[in-house]
């Protein structure tokens, strides 16, 4: 069996919700039924093959080619199976994502793993705001899973964030890891000013220096940390692709903060990689 | 049937059904996580009175440990789930956490599970940090050497103790050379232990007493001092009767824990003191697992 594979027929106009495109879904559903799906685009509902041209039968691996940054919600509630993205796609990628995996080879926008309960997204480009984290209003951001992103990412980085991996492998802009309540999240590039602002619990890991870091973080010294040896062991055994950070040692400067929450949490800043 | 000339007794090993875990320790070198398994595996030799049984399964390398550090894998059985819950947890408490430079890991997968960091991570504080990785929650406590490292929970799966075989020889110092080498043996297996002090049995025991307070007792039937005390099973020629306990996750490895160690005792034949090859047995009464000597030998 195939990938389910839909390629855009022409560039969008509006956005459009790629929510339907998931394999819970299209599960049962023959390549004519597909066909036949209305979505909403704009303010009509029309037929997908009049957007995409569609091909394969295997609704668990769904590839979509020829992606724009039009298309939102890519991977909701995604429970299972597989979804790869040829090309760029809009905000909250994976919204609500309990599990499966999602690829973007190209770009996201932002809100990428808006309150995401589990599975894995990869990025191969760049994201913007608000990876993994939550709307106004929402208690927390993602809460478990994995993200991983091998360009940049823009600001607010994990914000609210109550469990999970954040993996940017770029560089990441201001206020990352802002009010964390507890998950992971490694910066293996540039970070903007504050991170770890208002962070209670969580560990957010630094290859670099911030250019800026708050003064409600109070510096534990020098360590070797026993934690990242077992960190990067483990994110070895997860993936093949993430071994390099075999190479990260267990050295570490420890900052504890955001005291002005009374926070546990902590920034690790690797040593020798500064 | 006779092995290298040393007698194989027609009589079966009597088994019966335990709960079992794994669990893997790390440190820095491999001296300070052999330390630790020491201590862990110290007063665990019988569930009579110890509450487990435990012992060094094998040394694990760097690549083979959760933390890349080398480590120790040692499996604890007892006797049923609510024992190792409540043993785990305070012989890593107080074995391993307090071993400089370790950390404790689960080497057991199973959907059943009993804490081990869960209740270790008190001792935090409220300083103790979790951590999720790839699925599996770890906690941090801070220590005064550094930080502690334990897996939340550990694997339980069903298991089988008592496993065993006796050595008959001449002298004690004779048996014990045949006993050394099939422990020697044994211990290259997986999913195995002989967990009395270096894997012998000096004093194997009866199911019952005369006392009524008492669950075990001497086996007379195998003291050599009491042979013409008692109805012995024991020639004029045998001198000291030594017996090897094998606990092992499943029947296979403990037919083939049993299979290895009596070739290396029988290995060892008369002329070096070895006089017949028995097992301790209680009438079918005490498990329902039973190795026959004779068939697994075949």
């Amino acid at each position: 069996m195939s990938a389910l594979t839909l390629k855009l027929k022409n560039n969008l106009l509006f956005t459009l919700d790629a929510s339907l495109l998931s394999p819970e879904y299209l599960e049962g559903k023959t390549l004519a039924e597909i066909k036949e799906l209305k979505i909403s685009y704009g303010n009509k509902n029309i037929k997908l093959q009049k957007l995409f041209t569609i091909r394969g039968t295997d609704t668990n691996n769904i590839c979509i080619e020829k992606s724009t940054n039009k298309l939102i919600n890519v991977g909701k509630k995604l429970s299972k199976g597989s979804i790869n993205i040829k090309g760029d796609v809009g905000d909250f990628l994976g919204k609500d994502m309990r599990n499966g995996i999602l690829t973007v080879e190209g770009n996201a926008g932002s809100w990428v793993g808006n309150a995401m309960r589990g599975g894995r997204i990869d990025i191969t480009g760049n994201a913007l705001d608000y990876v993994g984290g939550g709307l106004p209003g929402d208690a927390f951001g993602m809460t478990n899973g994995l993200i991983n992103i091998k360009g940049n990412a823009g600001s607010r980085v994990g914000d609210r964030m109550r469990r999970g991996l954040i993996i940017i492998q770029g560089k990441a802009g201001d206020y990352c890891g802002s009010r964390i309540h507890a998950g992971t999240i490694v910066i293996l590039g540039k970070v903007g000013r504050l991170p770890g602002e208002g962070m209670r619990r969580g560990s957010i890991i630094l290859a670099k220096k911030p250019t800026h870091l708050s003064a409600t973080f109070k510096s534990c010294g020098n360590l070797k940390m026993q934690f990242l040896r077992l960190f990067f062991t483990q994110l070895h055994n997860i993936d093949s692709s993430l071994s390099f950070f075999n190479k990260y040692g267990p050295e570490a400067h420890r900052f504890s903060g955001d005291l002005a929450r009374n926070g546990k949490g902590e920034i690790l800043i690797l040593q020798h990689y500064n | 049937m006779k092995i290298n000339g040393v007698h194989i007794d027609d009589t079966f090993a009597e088994a019966f059904p335990m709960k079992a875990t794994r669990i893997i320790i790390t440190a820095m070198t491999l001296k300070w996580a052999y330390r630790a398994a020491n201590a862990i595996r110290g007063f665990a030799s019988s569930v009579i009175a110890c509450g487990i049984e435990a012992d060094i399964e094998s040394e694990l390398k760097p690549s083979e440990t959760p933390d890349g550090r080398p480590g120790i894998s040692v499996m604890i059985f007892a006797m049923t789930k609510k024992d190792l819950d409540k043993h785990v947890s305070t012989r890593v408490g107080q074995s391993v956490m307090t071993t400089a430079t370790t950390a404790c890991y689960s080497g057991l997968d199973s959907d059943q599970k009993i804490s081990m960091g869960k209740n270790l991570r008190f001792f935090g504080d409220g300083f103790q940090i979790s951590k999720v990785i790839n699925n599996k929650r770890f906690w941090r406590i801070p220590v005064m050497h550094g930080e502690f490292i334990c897996e939340e929970t550990t694997g339980v799966t069903k298991a089988i103790g008592g496993g065993n075989f006796l050595v008959l020889a001449k002298t004690a110092r004779l048996g014990l050379a045949a006993c050394e080498k099939a422990v020697e043996e044994i211990q290259k297996l997986p999913g195995v232990i002989t967990a009395f002090p270096g894997g012998v049995v000096g004093s194997g025991s009866k199911v019952g007493s005369k006392y009524k307070f008492l669950t075990a007792s001497t086996n007379e039937a195998y003291c050599p001092t009491l042979k013409g005390q008692v109805k012995s099973e024991l020639g004029p020629e045998v001198g000291s009767v030594l017996e090897i306990v094998i606990d092992g996750l499943n029947e296979e490895s403990i037919n083939e824990a049993m299979r290895l160690g009596i070739k290396a005792a029988c290995s060892f034949g008369p002329s070096k003191g070895i006089c017949r090859i028995s097992a301790g047995n209680y009438g079918g009464n005490l498990g329902p697992h039973l190795f026959y000597l004779r068939k697994l030998l075949e």
